[in-house]
């Protein structure tokens, strides 16, 4: 998917916290960067539909929010809420509201809890998880309905080295399949070792 | 474990409790009474009325309500049949033709009781005489409980002061309740006062209560009941059939014969006076 | 003092004595408030959820007249309904007065600000977070709705218990348009207002106690409800 932001403007109060006159996404992995208050959280929020602003336009496709892209994109943030249900319901509510079978549900949850290394926490209840583990679920969640776009809010910050690793991978295979992923965070060496495409955004 | 238990208790308590509404309530054709809580009160509908809905498959429904209400409830329409007791109202209830027509029912009599001491020594000095009495009660400043509540009781009291010249609802001694029969037998019980009653309510309560009759008998101390079926003109709601099947039940003579054994048996006498003519 | 503790023995041999007219006492109490409550819920769970999640003009204002709207006098709300329902008054020809529908209308109007404000004092704490991961999700209308009903469930549940105890215990209204008429709308409250005048003690301390059962019952519920959570 192709997200295209022209004279994009967003005031907190009067107070303008985004001002883009030209921006453009595309397919592939994009890394977001800047310093606190440059509106990274907000551009994301801007694009999922959650915020809006006053001033602009965005462009999915070079077309306006719809309903379907709102089925086709998501956000994942950094301290995400947890239905307060099991993992494997919590990674299923995507496919049940989209309403899969059962079958088809079972086979994508089983599949995205193996990619993500957390088959063992399926049974337990999503809100009562550590930090490093909501993050992971979370991701699954988002992953297992396909978005065409995916938004990561620092959606990583409270892994371990390990999961870091397996999960930076997923992302990267994730974009190179066609799908368009962007990634707000703050470790410029994270960024760097996962795509050549960085937007710095600067404080307005 | 302990969650569940308690949602299959409170389910089983909803089933049940619908099951026997579903039950209770009846399709039947009903007809709406309005009466004084004294007939209510002192038992003697839940004595007769299972009779009349025997004999005509009429379910009554009794709102049980002080005099002045219940002829309210005539004027406006909510009520199909009035049994009440204030005669003087009831005939001009009828001649603005709230009312078809007026029937005496029965009778029974108001009677003063008070505390067991009697401070106001009304048993001794004039046990059969208000005047005197409620002059006694003034000039003890005994303390003396009014229904208040514009109730048939309250009507006749009013006049019965206003008889003997005294201008009590002023004064310190006398108490408004705004209360039923029962409320204010308690009440006087309790606060060791007097209070003007009708007999059947007072014997039916006799046992809970700290009180002795200290004045009965007396000629104006009469208390007629009366049936009034309600002018369908007041309201198309009303069930105008249904009230004149039970003004014909009410009078006739099977029913006033139960209406004069109703008492007998717990009291050694009847409670309720027809007026078999 | 010998009345008193006759009473509870006596009231105590009634409970267990099958007494029918004190079973169909208890049963059109339960039936009446779980109806007025049920009834009630369909319609404040919606609300509430909607004036919670969304910002509006004058919302504050709105939710002060909500809040005192939930202390509202039964007898006031019984007064109201019955200037409705009488046969003089504009819902006058659907009879509804002193039947059990009646006193399901009061205990429905007594409730609703009640169940609303509650809910949607829950709501506007957690129900915007629980909103937008639903719709980060995919979830729209309807799917969206029955997402913040199961996740705040166990509150809605407390909401819902909390109403049913208001509206089994209040005396006000169902007395006004019920009218305590025996076999069709009596319930436990007015009986025991009843039989107090009538020096009854003993069936009015019986009916207390069953009052004070069901009490009992949804206090254990909740304290369930809190349990399962931690």
């Amino acid at each position: 998917m192709n997200i295209r932001l022209k004279n994009l403007e967003k005031k907190f109060y009067k107070k303008p916290v985004l001002n883009i006159e030209n921006l453009e996404f595309t397919k592939g992995l994009t890394c977001i960067m800047g310093s606190n208050g440059s509106g990274k959280s907000t551009l994301l929020n801007i694009i999922s539909g959650n915020l809006n602003y006053e001033n602009g336009q965005v462009l999915y496709n070079d077309k306006p929010f719809t309903k379907d892209i709102y089925s086709s994109m998501t956000l994942v943030e950094q301290k995400p809420y947890m239905l307060s249900r099991s993992v494997y319901d919590n990674v299923a509510y995507p496919l049940r509201i989209r309403r899969y079978t059962n079958r088809e549900v079972h086979t994508k949850v089983e599949e995205i809890l193996q990619n993500l290394q957390i088959t063992e926490l399926k049974k337990n209840r999503g809100d009562e998880l550590s930090g490093g583990e909501i993050q992971k679920v979370a991701l699954a969640r988002a992953l297992v309905f396909s978005p065409k776009l995916l938004m990561l809010d620092e959606s990583t910050s409270n892994m371990d080295k390990k999961s870091l690793e397996n999960v930076e991978r997923i992302i990267r295979n994730y974009a190179q399949m066609g799908n368009t992923v962007l990634f707000v965070t703050h470790d410029l060496n994270q960024a760097k070792s996962l795509t050549e495409n960085i937007v710095n955004l600067q404080e307005v | 474990m302990k969650t569940k238990l308690s949602q299959i208790v409170i389910a089983i308590m909803i089933l049940l409790s619908v099951n026997i509404y579903a039950k209770t309530e009846s399709k039947n054709e009903t007809i709406l009474l309005s009466t004084t809580t004294s007939t209510r009160d002192s038992g003697l509908l839940d004595y007769i009325l299972d009779d009349f809905t025997k004999k005509t498959g009429i379910t009554v429904k009794v709102v049980a309500v002080g005099t002045g209400k219940a002829l309210q409830m005539g004027i406006d329409g909510e009520a199909d049949v009035l049994l009440v007791h204030a005669k003087a109202s009831e005939e001009k209830f009828v001649a603005d033709g709230y009312g078809t027509q007026r029937f005496d029912v029965m009778y029974n009599d108001f009677i003063f009781v008070g505390p067991k001491s009697d401070p106001a020594n009304i048993k001794k000095l004039a046990p059969n005489n208000t005047k005197l009495g409620l002059k006694l009660i003034e000039e003890s400043k005994s303390k003396f409980v009014s229904r208040g509540d514009d109730s048939g009781t309250n009507k006749k009291e009013i006049s019965l002061w206003k008889d003997a010249g005294i201008n009590a609802d002023k004064q310190r001694f006398y108490i408004s309740a705004g209360k039923g029969m029962g409320d204010v037998l308690t009440m006087a019980s309790e606060m060791e006062a007097y209070t003007i009653t009708d007999r059947a309510t007072y014997l039916s309560m006799r046992d809970k209560l700290e009180l002795d009759i200290v004045l009965e008998n007396d000629n104006n101390l009469f208390n007629q009941y009366g049936v009034i079926p309600v002018n369908p003109k007041t309201n198309s709601l009303i069930n105008s059939d249904g009230a004149t099947k039970f003004k014909d039940w009410i009078l006739s003579k099977e029913t006033q014969k139960l209406i004069s054994t109703f008492g007998v048996e717990k009291f050694g006498m009847p409670l309720f006076t027809p007026n078999d003519k | 003092m010998d009345y008193i503790a006759n009473g509870f023995l006596k009231a105590l041999n009634l409970i267990v004595s099958m007494d029918m007219e004190l079973y169909k006492i208890i049963a059109l109490s339960i039936f009446v408030s779980v109806s007025g409550t049920l009834i009630s819920a369909l319609f404040s769970i919606p609300l509430a959820i909607f004036l919670g999640l969304r910002n509006f003009y004058l919302k504050k204002v709105y939710t002060r007249l909500l809040y005192t709207f939930m202390s509202t006098p039964s007898v006031l709300v019984g007064l109201l309904v019955a200037l409705f329902l009488s046969r003089r008054g504009p819902f006058g020809w659907m009879q509804l007065m002193y039947t059990p529908a009646a006193m399901i209308i009061a205990q429905f109007v007594l409730v609703t600000p009640l169940m609303t404000g509650l809910v949607f004092n829950i709501v506007n704490k957690r129900g915007k977070l629980i909103e937008k991961t639903g719709r980060l999700l995919g979830a729209r209308g309807i799917d969206l709705l029955i997402l913040i009903i199961r996740e705040l469930k166990v509150e809605i549940t407390m909401a819902l218990l909390t109403s049913f105890s208001r509206a089994i215990s209040e005396v006000g209204a169902v007395m006004i348009v019920g009218g305590n008429i025996k076999g069709h709308t009596r319930v436990i409250t007015t009986s025991i207002v009843m039989f107090n005048s009538m020096g009854d003690y003993e069936i009015a301390i019986a009916l207390g106690l069953i009052l004070l059962l069901i009490s009992l019952l949804m206090n254990s519920i909740l304290y369930g409800f809190k349990g399962d959570r931690q």
